[in-house]
Parts: structure tokens; C-alpha cells; sequence
């Protein structure tokens, strides 16, 4: 049985859709065989799912919306014919934007999130007729936005001060935290570059109960348009600490989160579907209650916990 | 029988050896031209002489052979500044592991039950396993803390290690990756206590060792293009343009993949171990090393931050530019951590104390080791720096910081010297300023008098010891106070700050009346007394010192002992010691010595040296022409030193020596020499060593016969052979080959006594060859050699001309005395036949024939020497030739000898044969 392997021309696999998408097709055979071509094929698409809860049981079972469909293009690379045994490289070069496109077509970066999955597939076909079966291999490939397309840098100290204490937060807290007190305050960007890191600082002012920690939660907004009702559903990107235990009060901390690939992509909000994000600074205290209660969604306000959700937009830059 | 007439001084003349002039002296600098010609003309057997100066050809000879011997040691170029480093981390922490010796168990939390984790996999199916993880974490969540065998956490983490570079190897860099996630993870549970430095090193060691692999990968994308072909190697200052855009991507793609690790410890553990790379992305990598330093802030604990903060410094090294306000800021923030954690806790729980010492104690290394290289390269700009941020002042007085003494510690122990003379005040009050729980206030000013003890200091000095002992002085503790006062010492004795010397001397004399001092401050009181010892060359100044003695005489125990060794010490140094008063607060000091060391129990080892050294005192006293009152003070030092055997024995050699010098000088008051030999008859039975008794006796017995008094040698010489012939002597072990030498010399002495006219000339001959017999304890050898002196002593006796006499012309020698008296000659003949008699016999006891033989011809020299040849004579020699022929062989070269002598001197050729 022949083996088939596509490999790109760069280990990233990143590709803009203005550059041809280049790599060679590799067939490995102890003997020679005949085919009715190698054949290949890029896809582009937005997979959505309405999960149960937001939506009604029907269209839960009924599951996903009809994907979007942002690219699909087949090329032969190799007409009918025959394959010599040993390794035969069969290079290719496919534009991703189709030159001869009329209209203006969207390219959606590549993401993978929890309900809504942007996702670039190559596909290599061999077809070999009736009696033998054929060979098939599939590789994803990132697709980022042309840079020409681009904004300039945004003005990288777009800054939101935000201010933590007891009063702010609308969830009940223990009673102790609501006597004692606590402010914990700081800065974060909201405008941020896919390539950077989200900065800003943090600083405990005071807290009447011992810290047990602090975290940022990077959390995503994914809607789609589903009939005439838009579902949104938040979901939980990543946490990064940035205190451990009972800080001293009066000390600036720095903010530094490096955006995970794949899971985010610039801010979207397309007909069909959106995609934004936002993030969530926790404060955890110490509490005897919090080791009782098992382990839940982070995201549930706690007597023993504090927090601050703020918008932010992801933009691509140069 | 007759004895054999001798000429003396024809002999002597005979056999002295022929004297010339030297051409140079012995000791005198060879001249060099000779020299060198030597040198030039026998190279190859040149001998390696350690006294030739250095820069002869020889050392230089030497040199080059070394050069062959280890040409790798001399090949090596200069440490590189890395390779420095490296070497310094190493030592630093096999250091940190030695000083916390860990226990055999480890307590651990639940934070750290990776460690748990791994081990049941290997053993158990993994269904199975997941369930009793899931029991072990509930377990650990209900009891808290777990306990771990250290062999098996250590083995655990050269498991990780091993298996960390495996994955490496086989691509599997991911899995790499998560294990290294899970040992930094490791690192964040303090509850280890005492384990945690090590656990330290074995963590930071993984984290090394994955920084390294990650780096010389993103350098190898960097070199080499994807299809193996080489590009060009980085050199060794690169830019961020030189790396391709592969190498970029790889190296961002590792930071991206460490960014998204939730916790906050091991997130920056292991972007500190990869920290070099991020060159390969900037060109200021020292940005992100200022960050991590600010995220560490977000590590409450003050362990686990103290020594990311170590490791912080470890890491920075690897840069190639330094940054101290990196370090600065470490040390600062560690400090606040202190601070907040002091005002935290203060008042929680009193018992804690230790327990917080402790952890202080264990964080101090890091402490210590970033202080280090803060100062350890820095410019004089970036020490002034440093010196503003933490909080010194320039010498004015509440200028300072805040600051936590620890860390105040270790900055007085790792500045520069020059910098803690110049700053001394503003330390002082640095100091002042933090008195808490993390170090006793006083070791801070013990740590700064040593350190300014260090180099020469201005006289601008002087206000900083007075600030310091004021501010030691109103805590009222004594043993802080003289452990302060202790290190500031050198420097006071050194500035001539008498009246600070006398106020201190005083203040600790009144604490020395109020309480009795414990082994800790004595120790230290001791330290002091003794600086002041050796500050002061004379001892009159010492005397002149108020309350010097008084505190000495309030010590006790050991301390007194070293002390007032170091004062007799200090007195036998000079010349002769005249002064009556020093010589009587000498003997005070002594006798207080000897007091202490009879009280404190000491081993006989420890009690020499104060005896010796007592006995060099005495022997150094002069009294100038006043003998009788130094003849006193040796009877006082009888009483007090009678105890001693070597004190004892030190009399005996003085009253002899202010014997002799009497009769030296005056030769007169023979009632002195009198009472002299009267001390010595007294004071020598009591010594306890019977060959040290002979000795003296002996001695005092020549000094009797100088002094002219007879009857009085004679007294000696008895007890010196009723000593030995006291029946105890069998017990003791007495050298054979000492007593031997001393009876010999003891018949060479009875060559200047003149015979005693009542008892009969050979009255104290007799006596000794009476002992022969009586004591069995003689070997055969001993027992012939005395033999041989005693023939050899009456054939002496027998000449004409003695060959010497005693040196006081008024008593005769027995030359004189017996002068053609046929019966002393007699008695000396039959006396000598009796001695031969009894030599054939010891010859004829001995088992072995080869030491018969060699006895044989021993005994057949000395009557061949002493006696005429005549028929009786030489049958005897001829048959003790006859068994030493049996016993060595005709070949014998000794033998051959003995019978050349025989030959020269025999009238009968025949006895030979």
C-alpha cells in the first residue's frame, strides 16, 4: 500500500491569502502503480454549533448550522497515469485568493473556538479505480489576514484603569470581606495586537482578607445568528495567574499574557456570526469555605471571590 | 694483672686531627662566577638544593619540566567570564545543599503531589491508578501534609531529569516541555522546609538543562538551513537580525507555549531558564528580565520568592550585558516581602519565633549570594547607587531607610571595603534603625567592626565606635556588649582610643562583679584580653592598664588559663626579667594559672604548655646580685609549683645555675652553694620520674664537686645509687639504653671525685658493680657495657696523670691524693679481675651466638685498651676471639680490627692465632 504525505513549504504552516500556498506531495511505493490523477483540493470554512441550553432541543438535536463556506478549490496536479515505485515529490504552488473572484471575498483568520471553528483544510486525492482503494491525506493550514489589508500599530497605550472593591462587585461576597474591604486597582489595554502581549499593571491597595490569589481570564464571545435569534455563549479561553498567596499591599505588578494561537483571532463580527473577547481579572481570597466547595467553572461568582470583566479587541497588525 | 700506663696528652695530641685554614667560611655566600662554572660543568647531576636562590638555573631548570609534565593546566587560556560564572554556581550550590542537610522524610502538600504521582504509574495499570489518585488526592486534601521518603524524591527528580532528555532526543519535545512544567510546579510548595534549597538545585538543574537544549536547538535553526546545508555559525555577540525568520518563529512559538502556563512560579521558572533565547528576538533582553523581576512580585510566599529571586540571579548571568538594578530590585523587593510578612504576623503566634528564624535562615543564602553580585563587579557609580536604594546615608543620622536586618547583614558583609570606611556612620545608623526578628541587631555591628577592622582606617572613625558601644551600652546585655566590643577591639588598640579602652575595661569589670560570667561570654572576654595581649609589646603597659587584672582575676575556667598563658607569654619574649614587682605579678598570674589548670581538669596534654611555659618564667628571673632573695623565690615557687614535675626539675637547674654563678663571680659564700645543694637535696626526691631524679642528682653532685664541698658530692652520688637500687624501680619502665648512658657518665664523673679515704678507694665502684646483681631488670648488654666502664673507669683511675680534674684547684684528684700507694692500685687490680671475671660470665649467659660474638669482641677491645698483655690477659682475649670466631665468621671485618689492636699492642704475637 502506497503512503501519502503533504508538506508544506514553512514548519508554521501561516499563510496570508495574497501568497501562494506551496509545498510538495509525497508518495512512497514499493512498487510502481497507475492512478486517474493526484488531485488537490483547499477548503475554507466557518463550522458552527448550537449547543443545548441557549437553544431549543429541536436544533440541539438537529445540531450544527449550515457551515459558511469561504473558499473551495480544486487543482490536478499530476494528470492519469503512472507512479514509479520509491519517492515521487510532486511539488505544487495554489493561489489562496482566487484572481479571478468578482466580489470581494471575506478571509476569516483561522480559529478554533468552543462553538464557532474557522479552519483551512488541504486535501490530497489519489484515485486509483475500482479495485484498488484510494489514497487520501489531509492538512489544516493557518490562514492570517494580509498585512497590506492592515492597520497601522493602534496606539499602544489605550489603557483602561479599573478599580476593584468591595462595592463594585455585584454578586454577594462574605461578610467579612464586605466589613473589612479590600481595593485592588490597576490598568489593562483593550486594544490589543494579536503579536503582543496583553499588558498593564496591578496593584493591592489594601485587603482586609489574606489573598489567596489572582488571576486574568481570557474569555471569548462567540454568537451566531440562528434563525431569527442570535445565541451567544462565553467560554473560557485561558487563566494566567499573577499572584500566588497574600502579596504585600502597595507593589506594582505587571500584566503580561501572551495571546494563545489559534484559539484567538482578531475581533469579528460578521452577518452570520461574531467572535469577541474579553478579559476577566479574579481575585480569589483566602476562605475556608473555598476548599469545602469542589472545583467549578471559574467563572461563577463565589462569596469568596472578586472580579472585573472588561472588553477587548484583538486586532492583527504589522 | 696490670693496667696498661697511658699518656694522655701525647694521645691527644696523636689523634687530633690535622687542622688547616679554609679558604671560606662554611655559611659565608659562595661566590658566583665558581658557582656558576659548577653548574655549567656537571648539569646532569645537579641536585635540587631548597636553599639556592630562586633564580638559579636550577629553578628555572624546574620550571621547564613542569611545562612538559602538564602542558593542558598552562595551555588553558584565561577562564572565559561565563565559564567563571559557571564555576561559581556550581560551588555555590553544592554549598547550599551542604548547609541545609536534609532529613530523612519530607513533609509535602498537596501542591506537590506530581512528585506522588509518577511513581504509581510505572507499577500499576493505569484504570486501577486513576482511581487511587483520585483516593491519594481526596487523602491529601483531608490530611494536608503527606510524608516522603528524600532518597526517593531525589531519584524521582533524576528520573524526571533522564526522562526529560530522553523525550529531547527522540523529538518528543513537548513531553519535555510538560515534565519540566511538573518539576517547576515542585518548587511551589514550601512546605518542605529544610528540603528546599535542595530541592532547589536538583529543580533549577532540570531547568538549566532544558534552557541549554532549547537554546542550542533555536541556534542550530538558526546555522543550518531545513535541508541540512550549513549557513554560517552566529557569532558570539549577535544581533536579533542575524537570526532567521525559522529560528524567530521556533523561539517565539517556546515562549507562546510557556505564556500559557496558569501558575505563576512555574511560568517564570521556565521563562528564566529559556531567558538567553529571547536575544535570538530582541536585542534588550534585558526587558524581559526587569519584567520577570517585577512578576515575581506575585509570589506571596517569601521562600518560594527569595529563591526565584536567586535563580533570577543565576539566569541574569547568562546575559551578556549585567544589570545590578535588576538585583537591586530583588534585594528590595525581598525586603518588603520581610517587612510585610514582620507587620503580618507580629502578635499572631509568639511561638512561631523559631519558625520564622528559621525560614529567615533559610532564605539568607539568596540573600547573600544577590548582594554578592550586586557589588561583586560594579562600578563606583553603580555602588552609590546601589548604596542610596538600600537605605544608606551619606553619614547623617535618620537620612536612612527602612530596612530589615538581614538584608542589611549580608550588604555589610559584600561591600567593598574602602566603601564600608567611608560610610561607616551611615551604616551605623542603618543599622540603628532595624532591630527585628530576621537578626539580632548586634551581629550587624560585630559584622561592621570586622569589616573595618579590615583596612587601614582614618582617625573619622572614631565617631562610629562611639555611636555603636553607645548604643550597645543602653541594652545592658553583657554578652552582647563584650561580642560587639570584641570586634571593634583591634581597631581601638589600633587608633590609640585609650580612654574608649579604659571606659570599656571598666564597664565590663563592674558587669563582671554583678554576675558571674557564663562559658559564652567568657569566651568572648578572653578574645578581648587577649587582642589587648598582643596590642601592647610591653608589659608594664598592660600593668599600667586599670582594671586589666582585675577582670582577669574575676574570669575563671579555661579562659582564665588562656589568658594568663598569653600574659607569661608575653613576658618571656623579652630579655631577663628584673623588676621585682613584675616578677611578683607574675608569679601571681602563675600561680593562678596553676590554681585554674589543677580546678579545671584538663587533660595532661593541655597542662604542658602552661608548665612550660611557667618554667621559661623561672628561668628568665634575675635578681641581679641579689641571690639570696632569687634562692627565696625559688623556695616560694617550691610551694606553689610542687606539684609540677617539669616546675620541680626547672629549681633544681636554677639553684644549680645561681650556684655556679656565684662561684663564678666571687668565689665565695660557700654557704650560699650550700643551701643551694641543700634546696636541690630536698626538692629532687619528690620528682616523680626516677631517670629525671638520677639526672639531677647527678648534675648537683658536679656542682658540689665545682663549690669544692666533697662530703656533699659523695651524699649525692650515694642516693644516686640507692636510687637505683630501690626495690619500686622494678615496676617502672625506666629506659635501658637512658640508665646505660647514665651510669657511663656517671663513671666518667668518678674520674674527678677523689676517692673516699674512709670507706676505701673503690667504695663507690663496688657499690654500683653490686647492682649488677641485684637488679634483674639489666639485659646482658647493659650489664657487659658497665662492665666495660667500669675496667675502663680503673684503668683511668690506676694512670699517673689523671686526663682531667675538676676545675676548683682545691680538691685533688686521686692522682694527688693516692699518690704511690700501692694498695689503691691494688684495689683498683683486684677490683678490675673481678669485673672481667664477671664480663666472661655475662658474655658466656648469651643465647645467640652472633650478639655473644659481637659482646665477645666489645669486651675483648676494652681489656686489650686497659690492661698489659701478659699470659692471663691474653688467654682471656683469645677466648673471647675463639667465640666471636664461632659466633661472626673468621671474615668478619670487626673481628679483624680486634685483632690488629691485639697485634699492635701485644708482646705475645701467639695470643692472636
Amino acid at each position: 500500500m502506497p503512503v501519502l504525505e503533504i508538506k508544506l513549504s514553512r514548519a508554521s504552516r501561516i499563510y496570508l491569502p495574497s501568497e501562494p500556498l506551496e509545498g510538495k506531495v509525497i508518495l512512497k511505493s514499493n512498487s510502481s502503480f497507475s492512478h486517474y490523477g493526484v488531485r488537490l483540493s483547499v477548503n475554507g470554512s466557518v463550522n458552527m454549533q448550537v449547543r443545548g441550553g441557549s437553544a431549543g432541543i429541536v436544533e440541539s438535536l438537529v445540531g450544527a448550522v449550515k457551515p459558511i463556506t469561504i473558499m473551495n478549490t480544486i487543482a490536478e496536479v499530476r494528470p492519469p497515469g503512472r507512479i514509479t515505485s520509491g519517492t515521487t515529490e510532486i511539488p505544487f504552488s495554489i493561489s489562496i485568493r482566487q484572481s479571478g473572484g468578482d466580489h470581494h471575498e471575506r478571509f476569516y483568520e483561522t480559529f478554533h473556538g468552543a462553538n464557532i471553528s474557522i479552519q483551512y483544510l488541504l486535501t490530497a486525492d489519489v484515485m486509483r479505480g475500482y479495485l484498488h482503494k484510494s489514497l487520501s491525506a489531509t492538512m489544516e493550514f493557518i490562514v492570517e489576514s494580509d498585512k497590506a489589508e492592515l492597520l497601522e500599530r493602534p496606539v499602544s497605550s489605550e489603557m483602561v484603569v479599573f478599580y476593584i472593591t468591595q462595592d463594585t462587585q455585584k454578586h454577594p461576597l462574605l461578610p467579612e470581606l464586605k466589613s473589612g474591604g479590600f481595593r485592588v486597582t490597576g490598568r489593562i489595554s483593550t486594544l490589543c495586537s494579536l503579536s503582543d502581549p496583553i499588558s498593564g499593571e496591578l496593584v493591592v491597595e489594601n485587603s482586609a482578607v489574606p489573598i489567596h490569589s489572582i488571576d486574568i481570564h481570557l474569555l471569548r464571545i462567540e454568537s451566531i445568528l440562528f434563525g431569527e435569534r442570535i445565541i451567544t455563549e462565553t467560554s473560557l479561553v485561558q487563566t494566567t495567574q499573577i499572584v500566588d498567596g497574600d502579596i504585600c499591599r502597595n507593589m506594582t505588578l505587571p500584566i503580561y499574557i501572551i495571546l494563545p494561537r489559534l484559539l484567538t483571532c482578531p475581533t469579528s463580527l460578521a452577518g452570520p456570526f461574531s467572535i469577541e473577547f474579553k478579559v476577566s481579572i479574579v481575585i480569589t481570597f483566602q476562605s475556608e469555605l473555598s476548599k469545602v466547595q469542589p472545583k467549578s467553572d471559574p467563572r461563577t461568582p463565589r462569596l469568596w471571590v472578586a472580579m472585573e470583566t472588561l472588553p477587548l479587541e484583538l486586532i492583527r497588525t504589522r | 694483672m696490670e693496667f696498661q700506663p697511658r699518656d694522655y696528652k701525647a694521645l691527644i695530641e696523636a689523634h687530633a686531627l690535622h687542622r688547616t685554614r679554609a679558604d671560606d667560611h662554611p655559611l659565608s655566600a659562595p661566590t658566583v662566577s665558581h658557582h656558576q662554572v659548577d653548574t655549567v660543568e656537571d648539569i646532569k647531576e645537579e641536585f635540587f638544593d631548597p636553599l639556592r636562590e630562586p633564580n638559579s638555573k636550577v629553578s628555572s631548570l624546574l620550571d621547564n619540566e613542569e611545562d612538559i609534565h602538564y602542558p593542558p593546566e598552562l595551555t588553558f587560556t584565561e577562564p572565559t567570564g561565563q565559564e567563571c560564572t559557571k564555576r561559581e554556581w556550581t560551588s555555590f550550590k553544592r554549598f547550599l545543599m551542604q548547609r541545609f542537610p536534609v532529613p530523612k522524610m519530607v513533609s509535602i502538600s498537596a501542591m506537590s503531589n506530581g512528585i506522588l504521582r509518577s511513581s504509581k504509574k510505572s507499577e500499576k495499570l493505569s484504570t486501577a491508578t486513576h482511581l487511587e489518585e483520585l483516593d491519594d488526592e481526596q487523602k491529601i486534601l483531608e490530611e494536608g501534609i503527606k510524608f516522603i521518603d528524600r532518597q526517593e524524591y531525589i531519584s524521582r527528580l533524576k528520573d524526571f531529569k533522564e526522562k526529560i532528555a530522553k523525550a529531547w532526543q527522540s523529538d518528543d519535545r513537548v513531553t519535555s516541555l510538560k515534565i519540566a512544567i511538573k518539576v517547576a510546579k515542585l518548587l511551589t510548595d514550601t512546605s518542605v522546609g529544610q528540603f528546599y534549597p535542595t530541592l532547589f538545585v536538583l529543580a533549577t538543574d532540570i531547568m538549566d538543562m532544558l534552557g541549554d537544549m532549547v537554546w542550542e536547538r533555536i541556534k542550530q535553526k538558526a546555522e543550518i538551513a531545513e535541508d541540512g546545508d550549513f549557513l554560517f555559525s552566529l557569532p558570539v555577540n549577535f544581533q536579533a537580525n542575524d537570526v532567521c525568520l525559522d529560528a524567530k518563529e521556533t523561539c517565539n512559538n517556546w515562549f507562546c507555549k510557556i505564556g500559557s502556563i496558569k501558575e505563576l512560579l512555574p511560568r517564570i521558572y521556565l521563562e528564566l531558564a529559556l531567558l538567553p533565547c529571547w536575544r535570538f528576538l530582541i536585542d534588550q533582553p534585558i526587558d524581559s528580565l526587569q519584567r520577570l523581576v517585577m512578576m515575581t512580585r506575585g509570589l506571596a510566599d517569601p521562600l518560594a520568592c527569595s529563591y526565584c529571586h536567586l535563580y533570577i540571579a543565576h539566569c541574569a548571568e547568562k546575559l551578556p550585558t549585567f544589570d545590578s538594578g535588576c538585583l537591586i530590585r530583588c534585594v528590595d523587593d525581598t525586603k518588603h516581602l520581610l517587612m510585610y510578612s514582620l507587620l503580618l504576623k507580629e502578635g499572631i503566634q509568639e511561638s512561631s519565633e523559631d519558625r520564622r528564624k528559621f525560614l529567615v535562615s533559610l532564605m539568607e543564602p539568596s540573600i547573600e549570594y544577590i548582594m554578592h553580585h550586586i557589588f561583586d563587579k560594579a562600578s563606583q557609580k553603580l555602588v552609590e547607587s546601589a548604596l542610596s536604594e538600600f537605605g544608606v546615608g551619606n553619614n547623617e543620622p535618620h537620612e536612612s531607610v527602612l530596612s530589615v536586618s538581614i538584608i542589611v547583614h549580608n550588604l555589610i558583609k559584600e561591600l567593598p571595603a574602602d566603601i564600608v570606611r567611608s560610610k561607616a556612620m551611615g551604616i551605623t545608623y542603618l543599622i540603628e534603625c532595624c532591630n527585628d526578628y530576621t537578626l539580632d541587631q548586634w551581629l550587624n555591628y560585630r559584622l561592621l567592626g570586622f569589616r573595618l577592622s579590615e583596612g587601614e582606617c582614618s582617625l573619622n572613625i572614631i565617631p562610629v565606635i562611639d555611636q555603636v558601644i553607645k548604643s550597645v551600652s543602653q541594652k545592658d546585655m553583657v554578652d552582647e556588649y563584650l561580642k560587639v566590643v570584641d570586634a571593634y577591639m583591634d581597631l581601638i588598640l589600633q587608633k590609640q582610643m585609650d580612654d574608649h579602652l579604659i571606659r570599656i575595661l571598666e564597664s565590663i569589670s563592674k558587669w563582671t562583679y554583678r554576675k558571674e560570667m557564663v562559658e559564652d561570654e567568657l569566651t568572648c572576654l578572653q578574645s578581648i584580653m587577649v587582642k589587648i595581649l598582643t596590642h601592647f609589646k610591653e608589659l608594664k603597659d598592660i600593668i599600667a592598664l586599670e582594671h586589666f587584672f582585675e577582670i582577669l582575676d574575676m574570669m575563671h575556667g579555661r579562659s582564665q588559663i588562656v589568658v594568663s598563658m598569653h600574659i607569661v607569654d608575653r613576658a618571656i619574649r623579652g630579655g631577663l626579667i628584673c623588676d621585682p614587682a613584675i616578677i611578683q605579678l607574675l608569679f601571681k598570674v602563675c600561680q593562678t594559672l596553676i590554681h585554674a589548670v589543677n580546678q579545671v581538669n584538663v587533660r595532661d596534654n593541655d597542662l604542658q604548655q602552661p608548665a612550660h611555659l611557667i618554667s621559661r618564667f623561672i628561668c628568665k628571673v634575675n635578681y641581679g646580685f641579689d641571690i639570696e632573695q632569687h634562692l627565696t623565690f625559688l623556695v616560694e615557687c617550691r610551694q606553689v609549683f610542687g606539684t609540677t614535675d617539669e616546675l620541680k626539675e626547672t629549681l633544681v637547674h636554677s639553684s644549680n645555675s645561681l650556684a655556679i654563678k656565684l662561684l663564678r663571680n666571687k668565689k665565695k659564700g660557700l654557704n650560699f652553694v650550700k643551701s643551694c645543694i641543700a634546696f636541690n637535696e630536698v626538692t629532687i626526691p619528690s620528682i616523680t620520674s626516677f631517670m629525671q631524679q638520677l639526672k639531677l642528682y647527678l648534675e648537683t653532685a658536679e656542682v658540689a664537686i665545682m663549690g669544692g664541698l666533697v662530703s656533699h658530692s659523695y651524699g649525692l652520688i650515694d642516693s644516686c645509687i640507692s636510687c637505683l637500687q630501690s626495690p619500686d624501680l622494678n615496676g617502672r619502665s625506666a629506659d635501658g639504653d637512658e640508665i646505660l648512658s647514665f651510669l657511663q657518665k656517671l663513671c666518667s664523673f668518678l674520674v674527678m671525685v677523689p676517692g673516699n679515704y674512709v670507706q676505701g678507694a673503690t667504695y663507690t665502684p663496688n657499690s654500683l658493680f653490686v647492682l649488677l646483681d641485684s637488679q634483674s631488670w639489666m639485659t646482658l648488654r647493659m650489664r657487659l657495657r658497665i662492665c666495660c666502664a667500669m675496667i675502663l673507669l680503673s684503668a683511668t683511675l690506676s694512670q699517673m696523670n689523671l686526663p682531667y680534674h675538676a676545675c676548683n684547684s682545691r680538691i685533688p684528684g686521686n692522682d694527688v691524693l693516692f699518690y704511690d700507694d700501692p694498695t689503691y692500685l691494688e684495689d683498683y687490680i683486684l677490683f678490675a679481675e673481678e669485673v672481667t671475671g664477671k664480663l666472661v660470665d655475662v658474655i658466656n649467659q648469651e643465647p645467640s651466638h652472633v650478639v655473644r660474638g659481637r659482646m665477645a669482641l666489645e669486651a675483648c677491645n676494652c681489656i686489650a685498651l686497659s690492661f698489659k698483655m701478659n699470659s692471663k690477659i691474653s688467654t682471656i682475649c683469645s677466648e673471647l676471639l675463639g667465640i666471636a670466631k664461632r659466633g661472626l665468621g673468621s671474615k668478619d671485618r670487626y673481628l679483624k680490627a680486634t685483632l690488629d689492636l691485639i697485634g699492635s699492642c701485644s708482646e705475645f704475637p701467639q695470643a692472636c692465632q
